[in-house]
């Protein structure tokens, strides 16, 4: 049936705004409604043929139909296709505005996973190798835009843009170091954080590494 | 205008301009995170306001390293002060590219129109330099995005993001209906609620909830603020 498959793909785009983190790109999806639209579109320069382009839609109600139906399922193809990009593009957006490394994480998943396969033997390796989540084209997108984010982030450097969006309320916090950070350094001097260390710093200077994982906040 | 008005003219003069400026930030920073679009970028507000910030943050370098217990108490009080207002300008800017994310297509037809020498409207433009350039290299992205993963194979006329044929336009816009609470600075006469028969006063102090398009004039001129 018509707009099928591109259904399928609004669905799993809804999914994917509740979910954490990206399931893996639907290749095969998108291509098959790729083509179903690029179908349409040669029917529906196989019906007008005929007419060589003096085609009037009230002599002939049928064809009209057919031709609008084709038109409708074309768009709607589009439509979906753009929300399941936007919504996946908007996940990874949002990943570099919190400060996550998209790319880095993909390959370590994908080295997990090759370890995996790698253990259970090689002859799985051939059919899941590459089993990264995003497609090719949205590694470069991930990659150009964090490119033009540390860009527009630049002009405000005094600001920190991709800073704590929680109003302020304390200059200095109190904080547990979760894994070895090594040494910062701050307006009180060095500071090495070592695993299971407590400190209260400056707020400021460790967000970065609360963020990232390696503090935690103690309230 | 009445002798409340002119009282309040006569107290606003008196406050010192940091502190005014303060009070503008704060309320277009409340305005912002309100309105259901994109308000103008108040670009003389910024440049004071990112001046101070830059002149706080030079004064604390200077000023560390100074063992003296009293410097140091200040400089605490300062650096509070610097971190709660890069907050409401970071706050701030987010919510603008949130929005500037949201309805791109929109955002842009807007801007060309605000900053079109053309015009009869003096208006002030809509986005800041660095947010139209933001804006206009993420769309390019988009597209680039879009059309190598499936939109190039698709039919000529069927590639534009922009399409208004079909009876759908592409373009998002953003809910100018939408409900917003709203408290007037100065008396502002009779609102009219296009679409209902709906017409009320609001006088200096009121507080309303109405539909952003029918007081989105007042809040641009400054008559009333969002809350």
């Amino acid at each position: 049936m018509y707009g099928e498959i591109a259904n399928k793909l609004a669905h799993s785009a809804k999914r994917t705004q509740s979910l954490a983190h990206l399931p893996p790109y639907q290749t095969d999806l998108i291509r098959a409604v790729t083509r179903e639209a690029r179908d349409l579109d040669k029917d529906v320069a196989t019906i007008l043929e005929p007419f060589a382009g003096s085609f009037n839609p009230s002599t002939e109600p049928a064809t009209a139909c057919a031709l609008l139906v084709n038109h409708l399922c074309m768009r709607r193809n589009k439509r979906c296709l753009l929300a399941y990009h936007r919504v996946r593009s908007d996940k990874l957006e949002e990943m570099c505005w919190g400060g996550i490394d998209v790319l880095e994480r993909q390959q370590q998943q994908q080295q997990q996973q090759a370890n995996k396969a790698g253990g259970e033997g090689a002859t799985t390796m051939g059919v899941d190798g590459n089993s990264s989540s995003l497609s090719p084209e949205e590694e470069e997108y991930v990659r150009q835009y964090s490119d033009l984010l540390s860009a527009y982030k630049g002009q405000w450097t005094d600001i920190d843009l991709t800073g704590s969006l929680e109003p302020p309320k304390d200059l200095f916090i109190d904080v547990r170091v979760l894994k070895d950070a090594g040494e910062i350094q701050t307006e009180y001097g060095a500071i090495t954080l070592t695993k299971n260390s407590q400190f209260y710093v400056r707020q400021g200077d460790v967000e970065r590494l609360i963020s990232q994982g390696y503090l935690q906040r103690l309230s | 205008m009445d002798i409340d008005d002119l009282l309040a003219e006569v107290s606003a003069e008196a406050v010192p301009r940091e502190t005014r400026d303060l009070q503008e930030l704060t309320r277009c920073w409340v305005a912002e995170r309100v309105a259901p679009e994109l308000l103008t970028w108040p670009e003389e507000l910024m440049e004071r306001v990112l001046e101070r910030i830059r002149r706080q943050i030079e004064l604390v370098e200077d000023q560390t390293g100074d063992m003296d217990p009293k410097a140091n108490f200040k400089l605490i009080v300062i650096q509070t002060e610097l971190e709660r207002f890069k907050f409401l300008v970071r706050s701030f800017l987010r919510a603008r590219i949130k929005k500037i994310d949201l309805f791109p297509l929109h955002t842009l037809a807007l801007h060309t129109a605000s900053t079109d020498p053309g015009s009869t409207t003096t208006a002030a433009p809509l986005l800041s330099s660095s947010e139209y350039q933001y804006l206009t290299q993420h769309q390019a992205l988009l597209f680039q995005h879009y059309a190598s993963s499936f939109l190039s194979q698709f039919p000529a006329s069927l590639q534009r993001l922009d399409d208004t044929t079909g009876g759908i336009s592409m373009v998002d816009r953003p809910d100018e209906d939408k409900a917003v609470f709203c408290r007037a600075l100065r008396g502002v006469g009779e609102i009219r609620v296009e679409g209902t028969e709906r017409v009320f006063e609001m006088k200096r102090g009121d507080v309303w909830v109405v539909r952003w398009s029918a007081i989105r004039e007042w809040v641009r001129t400054g008559d009333v603020e969002l809350i």
